[in-house]
């Protein structure tokens, strides 16, 4: 309460100016409506113009009188105290050379600002937990110290559940074939023929998809050692065009409680590219652009559009 | 490697043969194709002598292409291929008994746009045969459409026609390595030319 006593804000003044504010702006939109009505009727062109003229002047009149009334109440309204300080903070304020080092309001302004990060950074965060985009193991935040670091089972299984689950949709989809090496460690590498168009290889991370290279059905798919070529791009920029949508999809589809169902869902997009050459764009129509056919295929319906078409 | 398509162009009215050339040329280069060399292809035909009367004369077509240039082609119209090295040529000659050798050759000019299509004219001296290649494709019945449009958009709207090679595999492999079906078309369209031709005034000329 005794806060109240010392506050320097004249209260009377304060709604007095209020009202003065309001007073000006409906001086002020009277002023535009006038305009917006334009001249009224009357009998010769010249009463007209002058009518409005008059109107005109009267509503910028009575902006100019709102306004100096503003000015003038605003003058007596005085400056709130910056007398509630924050503890010892407070004593910043009793420097009085407060032209050339304000450091108190700063401090203050500051304080407000850091505030209304914290507040706003609270909501996204709830926002963005909302949709699990992990990909990793490690936990993030606080906790991360004071709780021993939980791994997600779906990391750690075993490899032979992973053959089973790439094998049972091989299975799935008569036209393409599956084979699956694992050269380095247990991280599986999947060779995926698809009918006489392109082969896929795809790296996993236990059943997890980590990348993909497309290439032609004629290009070979094993380097000097005989091992399968895991980096080396096409040499078509069809196929690398391919590899790039490949990367966007598998980025797309994403679920790390049911690493099946990603699979699944990737594999069943990549088979779409069986009529790589024989389907035409949806939206243009055409066959070609830019000497390439449609290589973008829809996440949802799988529809065929080119690169530059799709939306 | 990739699938092959060749099919005819018809000199247009009131131009030679070479300014037609000149024109799909043109195109190609706004398209963006950047000539890349010459090739050619040539196809001499061998009759075989000492039939029994009665029975058509067998017509034995040799082929060589500039891009396989070590193979030599033996083929029978709608028959038997036969893909050997170049020493062939001398062998049909010793086989002059049975092969008399009564025809001519052909040439052209090759461009390549990007690395996906490589087109080539072939010119007689009064047709044009432009050939197109699509590269990353394997499967003719896949990108035949694909290949239309693209021949659609330098040649103007004449509909090229589907090869009959095409139709009779359209879900096989196209063969590359060794260029039969290739082949197959070039000797096509120029048996097409000759029938259309007054027979003995047949002549081709390397441009």
């Amino acid at each position: 309460m005794a806060d109240l006593v010392n506050v320097g804000v004249n209260l009377d003044a304060f709604s007095h100016a209020i009202s003065g504010i309001q007073a000006l702006r409906s001086s002020v939109s009277r002023v535009f409506e006038s305009l917006k009505d334009g001249m009224k009727n009357r009998d010769t062109l010249e009463g007209r113009e002058k009518q409005f003229i008059v109107e005109f002047q009267d509503n910028l009149q009575a902006v100019n009188r709102d306004l100096n009334e503003l000015e003038r109440l605003s003058g007596l309204v005085g400056r709130p105290s910056e007398s509630h300080p924050l503890h010892n903070s407070g004593l910043l304020s009793l420097d009085p050379v407060q032209d050339k080092t304000p450091l108190y309001s700063q401090l203050l302004q500051a304080y407000k600002w850091s505030n209304k990060l914290q507040y706003h950074a609270g909501l996204a965060s709830s926002l963005l937990n909302q949709q699990s985009l992990k990909r990793s193991a490690n936990q993030m935040g606080a906790s991360a110290k004071r709780r021993p670091k939980v791994q997600p089972s779906t990391l750690v299984l075993p490899p032979q559940y992973v053959d089973d689950v790439i094998s049972r949709i091989g299975r799935m989809f008569p036209d393409m074939t599956i084979e699956l090496f694992r050269p380095n460690g247990t991280s599986a590498v999947l060779l995926v023929t698809l009918g006489k168009v392109l082969k896929a290889i795809v790296v996993m991370r236990s059943l997890f998809i980590d990348r993909t290279v497309v290439r032609g059905f004629n290009e070979n798919v094993y380097n000097e050692d005989g091992k399968l070529d895991i980096w080396s791009k096409s040499q078509y920029q069809v196929f690398q065009k391919v590899t790039d949508h490949a990367t966007t999809a598998l980025l797309h589809y994403q679920l790390p409680q049911m690493p099946d169902v990603v699979v699944r869902s990737f594999m069943t997009w990549l088979r779409s590219y069986i009529k790589l050459f024989q389907s035409s764009c949806q939206r243009c129509g055409h066959f070609l652009q830019d000497g390439l056919p449609p290589t973008w295929r829809d996440f949802r319906t799988l529809e065929a559009f080119h690169d530059t078409c799709r939306m | 490697m990739g699938v092959t398509c060749v099919c005819q162009v018809p000199v247009a009215e009131g131009k030679s043969v070479q300014q037609t050339v000149d024109i799909v040329h043109k195109k190609l280069e706004q398209l963006g194709a950047v000539k890349q060399g010459t090739f050619c292809v040539d196809c001499e035909t061998y009759h075989a002598t000492g039939n029994v009367s009665g029975q058509p004369t067998k017509l034995l077509y040799m082929m060589h292409n500039s891009e396989t240039p070590l193979s030599c082609m033996a083929l029978f119209e709608g028959g038997p291929c036969l893909i050997a090295d170049s020493n062939f040529d001398v062998l049909m000659v010793k086989l002059k008994s049975h092969f008399q050798k009564c025809q001519g050759t052909q040439g052209g000019v090759w461009y390549c746009d990007n690395e996906l299509q490589c087109q080539r004219d072939i010119t007689l001296t009064f047709c044009v045969f432009p050939q197109v290649e699509y590269c990353p494709c394997v499967v003719p019945g896949d990108c035949w459409n694909l290949t239309k449009e693209f021949m659609q958009s330098f040649l103007g709207p004449s509909v090229p026609e589907l090869p009959s090679v095409f139709a009779a595999k359209p879900e096989g492999l196209f063969a590359p390595s060794d260029g039969v079906d290739t082949m197959t078309q070039y000797l096509e369209l120029f048996n097409k030319l000759r029938k259309q031709q007054i027979p003995g005034r047949f002549a081709g000329k390397k441009v």
